[in-house]
């Protein structure tokens, strides 16, 4: 009796983890559907207001959640201190001190700092272009994320299953 | 307090070793005029109207770097040039406080028009200096019935006719003895009479003055009376025929008008094409002349509106 419920537990929680890698990618789905939603928010704000990055950032703020307005409130705060760093170091300092919950792969992080490189030194259209460039990359990842994602639930959930009935098999 | 205002205001923009070598020097921040930033050669500060190369006692000067200008030109501009494309045009842009930042470099055409300034070489930043009462001489000769008489400031350039309007401005709208405090609106082209920030004035203008920054001023007249009927008009330099229309047609809605235009003398102004035919017609009830022999801001004559001298010196 005491194996069957060793049994049970063991491909019910190897299973459990399958399904948590499921909601693991679903969830990381909608990180970068919500860092879409952020950046195109920011690309509207400088659109139509054409105000300084700073002001963008700071009215971005006010209207997103977690952890993404500490980020834009670090930049805002750093930009107002002028204590010598360049405007690539605030943007990359920040994404890593503040998005790093956010656990973005290497090639989104990456991706998101070379916006940051080539934001404030050129003209509106030139910024403008900046952040749809990006926009449409990140909607590549979005699309290959979410081509991905259902197979890889899939193969979560069933190797999850079959791993604990493997483990099962050699224990007993 | 306001000096310490000033002082951080200034330093804010300033790259590091800019702003060190300043803080060395123990300058008094209200007495500073300007900072001239040149790549390659020496930081110059004009003080106390005097000219200063620093460091001041050291032997050796401190040039200017092509970082320095970069590091200052992204605090100005809060590391977004874009925001500033309308003002770099004009060559220069109004930073916190209404103090002024000049850039040149190499112009960047489209067309025939100034699109933008590329690879910045100097920098030039002005400390914005308001005369709070410099215009209560004035004051009695340019209001009637304690009202203010459409009047036109005449000046060469650097003799105090902004700085005349601003405080002419700031008297008419906080009303006081010689008039009674009236709706003023302002359309400031160069952000130089308000000096504003983010669309708010720095420099006092009187608490009943709407002031519409960076507008030509003939469009700016116009949407002013529509939007905000002001009892007085002011604006800074009319020179264009559209600008003369507006003018006419501002007197013609009831506003007075306190405008300024570049000449030497009446006779001067009277030859100009437009702001000639505005006084020939008579259009304005009082002249004001400035001149700069004695002091920057000095009054020469005040006129009329048939040219009789009200006063003089």
């Amino acid at each position: 009796m005491q194996r069957v419920i060793g049994a049970v537990l063991v491909v019910a929680s190897t299973g459990a983890a399958g399904v948590l890698y499921g909601a693991w990618l679903k969830e990381y789905l909608e990180t970068l559907l919500y860092l879409r939603h952020v950046v195109s928010m920011m690309k509207g704000e400088l659109e139509y207001t054409g105000a300084p990055l700073q002001e963008v950032f700071g009215r971005v703020a006010a209207r997103v959640r977690r952890p993404y307005r500490a980020w834009l409130v670090g930049m805002e705060r750093r930009i107002d201190e002028r204590d010598g760093e360049s405007f690539r170091r605030i943007w990359n300092h920040a994404a890593d001190e503040s998005l790093s919950s956010l656990r973005l792969k290497r090639e989104h992080l990456a991706q998101l700092k070379e916006l940051g490189e080539s934001l404030g030194q050129a003209d509106l259209a030139s910024e403008t272009r900046n952040f749809s460039r990006y926009l449409e990359r990140l909607e590549k990842e979005i699309e290959k994320e979410r081509l991905q994602m259902a197979a890889k639930r899939r193969i979560g959930n069933c190797l999850g299953v079959m791993g604990g009935i493997f483990l099962v098999i050699i224990l007993l | 307090m306001k000096e310490n205002r000033k002082k951080k205001q200034i330093l804010n923009i300033l790259a590091e070793n800019i702003r060190e070598c300043l803080l060395k020097e123990d300058l008094d921040f209200a007495e500073l005029q300007e900072i001239r930033l040149r790549i390659g050669k020496p930081l110059i500060v004009v003080y106390r109207n005097r000219e200063k190369v620093l460091p001041a006692g050291g032997t050796e000067k401190y040039a200017v770097t092509r970082e320095d200008v970069r590091e200052t030109m992204d605090y100005v501009s809060h590391y977004s040039l874009y925001a500033y494309e309308e003002e770099l045009r004009q060559g220069f842009l109004t930073i916190e406080g209404g103090h002024r930042v000049g850039v040149m470099g190499k112009a960047l055409l489209e067309g025939a028009r100034v699109k933008n300034i590329q690879y910045i070489s100097s920098v030039n930043i002005r400390m914005a200096h308001e005369k709070i009462g410099c215009a209560d001489r004035v004051l009695k000769y340019i209001t009637k019935n304690r009202e203010v008489c459409h009047t036109l400031i005449i000046s060469p350039p650097r003799c105090g006719k902004t700085t005349l309007i601003r405080d002419i401005v700031r008297q008419v709208s906080d009303g006081n003895d010689f008039v009674k405090g009236c709706t003023v609106g302002v359309v400031d082209e160069r952000s130089e009479i308000g000096g504003c920030y983010q669309g708010v004035a720095q420099n006092h203008l009187g608490m009943r003055t709407d002031i519409l920054d960076c507008c030509p001023k003939a469009q700016g007249m116009l949407m002013l009376i529509r939007s905000m009927s002001p009892q007085v008009l002011a604006i800074d330099e009319i020179g264009t025929c559209e600008e003369v229309h507006a003018v006419e047609y501002a007197m013609q809605c009831g506003c007075r008008l306190v405008a300024s235009v570049h000449a030497l003398d009446m006779e001067e102004a009277g030859e100009k094409p437009g702001v000639g035919d505005l006084i020939r017609k008579h259009r304005f009830e009082r002249y004001v002349v400035l001149g700069n022999s004695r002091h920057p801001g000095e009054i020469v004559h005040v006129y009329d509106g048939r040219g009789n001298i009200l006063c003089s010196g």
